[in-house]
């Protein structure tokens, strides 16, 4: 498989304070890739390095083989990655329909020529992340799992090659989280490569072909997820204190 | 030049540090900061062309009223919409703002007025330069005010709960401490330190319902230049606007003081939002 | 339902409003006032393009309004024909908004607004004393017609035409025109892919920008596209009452009514700012000539405009942040309740 995404010694520093360091990745075409680390251990930020956010410090990030780290975000958008926000950012005044419809107007999809009406487009993926009947709702009336869901369904919109998922099934009951799995596995049968960052392990175990681990901003795993979950240097670092409660996860 | 400079400084550094520690509690923009220096300059009018005064007292009299008038305004009008975007906040204080111009327009009429007292005009040398004492008198009091608010905020408990909850509000709260109590507090301190300044700016210039506003965008100026934590901060920040506005009288125009001022606000805003520290920062360690 | 009786209310308002020339009703006034209605009505639509639909409050658009004002005079008194200077007023204010919204959009929320007083006036002082930093430079001296170009403090006179009456009258159509151009602009913006994105940019910059809005680019043409509009008005303002100022067409209470009237009459809506518009000119209007008696104490009224939108924008940010528009919308709601209240009860008996 091609590469699509990939991060050479990417690093962010905050200050004084270095979130990411030399941090070196690879993201293939088709491919579901799970990011897990303790809390703090700078996911998000690197989630932020690739969408143009916070744009790396030192490093590179190459899309295709393209230097992405100095695009903007819209940009970044349109060539084809776009991301959720772990904490969910809705346009609150605006209804679910329009929220999706901003994603299907201004992402990769319009600009291709693809999508001809916005609202077709935006109707379709309210439709496959099962909205439909909340497109008139204002977002801010929306409960969490719903707000999560468009996040999705927005991210979706732009008809992303790279979709970064950053903690989308947090907070949700396990109903909830089944379901979002389930819509996981259909983004990928429809062709959408994902990188998702996931606390629980469930969800990221049972989806993922391969886990990278960051731990206080450095990568020190990387491979299959069972593989993974061996490794005695992120059993220290990440299931080590609360072993038990890492393994009542698995259960 | 220059020691006027310093000493309208001092003045500057009084009515900045009003508006720093109202955003640093409360990340609020205070346009009403203007309408209190406004009130204040009349109320001091008042108090010392027709009631006699003693125009260097009051200032210190006045300034516990307004303490008062701005927890009303705090608890009453702006805590509503506290958890609202930032935006309506400022539009809030901006129709309070407008609303003390307009009781002034009816009690006062839009005429200019001016406080001249025996102290006025009156000069003093010290080695071929000379001062005015009018000036020299509202330096010393404003540097005495913020002296004290230092001590206030340095060894009170109130004091310290208002610095903490300008550093981080939530961590704040949990640790126990009533944080609209504080901003209640920290919004009657700054209005209290804006009438000093209003009622100290009423003995040096001329003034109208519409005063203020310019020495609010001043403000701004300063407190963005010296950044928001410190007092030291603030204080530099206003030397190096007195010093501007003398230079650009030297070098300029006159008439274009204020304009070298809201143009240095603007400059200041987009190229170091961080303030003067962010750029010594960025030099020191590229 | 709802639709025909729009029409049965708007149609004879539109009809009046047209009229209103012909009918020299007390002496021209109301003509006067429909043009200052319109003119306003123009610059609030515009306002609300940028601090409405894209969420930035500007209190700076005075600038435009001037800059669109001395445009008109400086190059009608060179001898260019007026109307053409109509265009070129909107462009050059409008590239004004891009000199200063470039830098001034990358600020946020609070900061774009303070930075917005700052520069509108600064730019109100440099117009203020422009001649005379002219006169002290050898090389823009060109520039001075007779020692003057903006005429500093005092300001510049536009010769008056030999028929007044029918100039004003064209002037009352022209901006008319001008207000049904405005409010089509500000309706295709609101319906189309442009408002979309201005409308996230308000909701979240952010998560805008991740979706691939060019939120830089769509504030400066939103802030282009209102200063083009409110340039245009300052534009024609010039051309009927032929005579300007800085302190009137740069002055803060200028930028001010552009913000408090969206605010005030529903912001972010189409018709709220023209609800707010008119509003505003009927307070001005009536206040600033009013006088109430209460037996012995006559009170002058003149100066209470202020005080009327001082209140009424703590009122709205408090308690209804859409303005009249949101009141009329509660009390419909309230008004169906009742009837739908009353045929139950009939029904009921
Ligand atoms: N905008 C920011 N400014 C300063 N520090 C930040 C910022 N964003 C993240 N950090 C810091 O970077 C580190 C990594 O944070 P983050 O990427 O959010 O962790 P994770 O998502 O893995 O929990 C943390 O120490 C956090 O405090
Ligand atoms: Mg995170």
């Amino acid at each position: 498989m091609a590469i699509l995404l990939e991060g050479r010694k990417v690093s962010r520093n905050f200050g004084g304070l270095a979130a990411l360091l030399n941090v070196n990745f690879q993201v293939r075409s088709g491919e579901i890739v799970g990011l897990i680390g303790p809390n703090g251990a700078g996911k998000t930020t690197l989630f932020r390095c690739i969408t143009g956010v916070h744009p790396p410090t030192f490093g590179r990030i190459l899309f295709k083989g393209e230097d992405i780290s100095k695009l903007m975000p819209h940009h970044i958008c349109v060539m084809g990655i776009t991301n959720t926000h772990q904490v969910v950012k809705p346009f609150p005044e605006m209804t679910v329909l329009d929220n999706v419809r901003v994603g299907a107007f201004f992402g990769k999809g319009w600009v291709r020529g693809e999508v001809k009406d916005a609202t077709q487009e935006a109707l379709r993926v309210l439709e496959f992340t099962g909205l439909t009947s909340k497109a008139n709702f204002l977002a801010r009336n929306l409960t969490l799992p719903d707000r999560k869901r468009l996040e999705v369904a927005r991210a979706l919109a732009t008809r992303p090659e790279l979709l970064l998922l950053d903690e989308v099934v947090a907070g949700l009951n396990p109903t909830e989280v089944d379901r979002m799995i389930r819509l996981i596995q259909q983004l990928r049968e429809s062709g959408i490569t994902i990188f998702m960052v996931e606390h629980v392990m469930r969800a990221v175990l049972s989806v993922s072909d391969r886990l990278i681990v960051l731990n206080f901003g450095e990568k020190i795993a990387e491979g299959p997820p069972d593989e993974v979950a061996r490794n005695p240097q992120v059993i220290e670092a990440y299931l080590g204190k609360n072993y038990a409660s890492g393994k009542s996860h698995y259960a | 030049m220059i020691v006027s400079a310093i000493l309208l400084a001092g003045l500057y550094a009084t009515m900045s540090y009003g508006l720093a520690l109202i955003y640093g509690v409360m990340k609020i923009v205070n346009l009403a900061h203007a309408g209190v220096m406004m009130w204040a300059a009349y109320v001091a009018f008042i108090l010392i062309v027709h009631l006699g005064a003693n125009p260097f007292l009051v200032p210190i009299l006045i300034a516990p009223v307004f303490f008062v008038f701005g927890v009303l305004l705090q608890r009453y009008v702006v805590q509503r919409v506290m958890g609202a975007p930032p935006i309506s906040s400022l539009l809030l204080l901006f129709g309070v703002w407008l609303i003390m111009q307009n009781i002034s327009y009816l009690v006062f009429s839009g005429d200019t007025k001016a406080v001249t007292t025996k102290y006025t005009l009156m000069t003093f040398q010290i080695s071929g330069i000379s001062i005015s004492i009018n000036r020299l008198v509202v330096f010393i009091v404003g540097v005495l005010a913020l002296v004290v608010l230092r001590q206030f905020l340095g060894h009170t408990y109130m004091g310290k709960a208002i610095r903490a909850t300008a550093q981080d509000k939530e961590a704040s709260k949990l640790a126990g401490i009533n944080t609209e109590r504080v901003m209640e507090t920290a919004f009657g301190i700054g209005t209290a330190l804006a009438s000093l300044a209003g009622s100290l700016m009423a003995l040096i210039f001329a003034f109208d319902p519409d005063f203020g506003r310019s020495h609010l965008l001043k403000g701004f100026c300063i407190v963005v230049l010296g950044g928001l934590e410190s007092m030291i901060g603030v204080a530099l920040g206003a030397l190096v606007l007195a010093l501007a506005e003398a230079l650009s009288v030297l070098w300029l125009m006159p008439a274009l003081q204020d304009f070298v001022s809201f143009a240095l606000l603007v400059i200041v805003l987009i190229v170091m939002p961080g303030g003067m520290k962010e750029l010594v920062d960025r030099l020191i360690r590229p | 339902m709802s639709r025909s009786w729009k029409l049965w209310v708007g149609g004879p308002v539109l009809a009046f409003l047209v009229l209103i020339p012909f009918l020299e009703l007390q002496g021209g006034y109301l003509q006067t006032l429909g043009f200052l209605t319109f003119l306003y009505i123009t610059m609030s639509t515009a306002w609300n393009i940028l601090g409405g639909y894209a969420g930035q409050t500007s209190f700076g658009h005075a600038t435009f309004y001037g800059l669109g004002a001395y445009t008109t005079c400086i190059l009608t008194l060179r001898g260019i024909p007026a109307l053409l200077t109509i265009p070129v007023a909107g462009m050059i204010a409008s590239l004004y908004g891009l000199l200063w919204g470039y830098p001034c959009l990358r600020l946020r929320g609070q900061y774009f607004a303070i930075a917005t007083i700052g520069v509108g006036e600064a730019t109100r002082l440099l117009m203020l004393n422009l001649d005379d930093l002219i006169k002290n430079n050898s090389l823009l001296k060109g520039f001075l017609q007779k020692g003057v170009l903006t005429g500093g403090a005092t300001g510049l006179m536009l010769p008056t035409p030999p028929d007044i009456q029918a100039y004003a009258t064209a002037f009352y159509y022209g901006v008319m025109g001008l207000m049904f151009f405005a409010l089509f602009v500000s309706w295709r913006v609101k319906n189309g892919k442009f408002g979309l994105g201005l409308f996230a940019i308000n909701m979240d910059m952010d998560a805008a920008e991740t979706v691939g809005v060019n939120t830089t680019r769509y504030k400066i043409l939103a802030l282009m596209l209102s200063a083009f509009l409110v340039g245009i008005s300052g534009s024609i303002y010039a051309q009927y009452v032929f005579y300007i100022d800085p302190q009137t067409v740069f002055g803060f209470p200028m930028s001010i009514a552009m913000v408090l009237m969206p605010i005030i009459g529903g912001i972010g809506t189409l018709i709220g700012p023209v609800l707010g518009a008119v509003f505003y000119i009927v307070v001005q209007d009536r206040i600033l000539t009013a006088n109430l008696n209460l037996g012995l104490i006559k009170l002058s009224l003149s100066s209470l405009h202020l005080l009327v939108y001082g209140g009424l924008l703590v009122l709205i940010i408090l308690f209804e942040p859409k303005g009249l528009l949101g009141v009329h919308h509660r009390f419909n709601i309230w008004w169906n309740k009742r009837k739908r209240r009353s045929l139950a009860a009939t029904e009921k008996a």
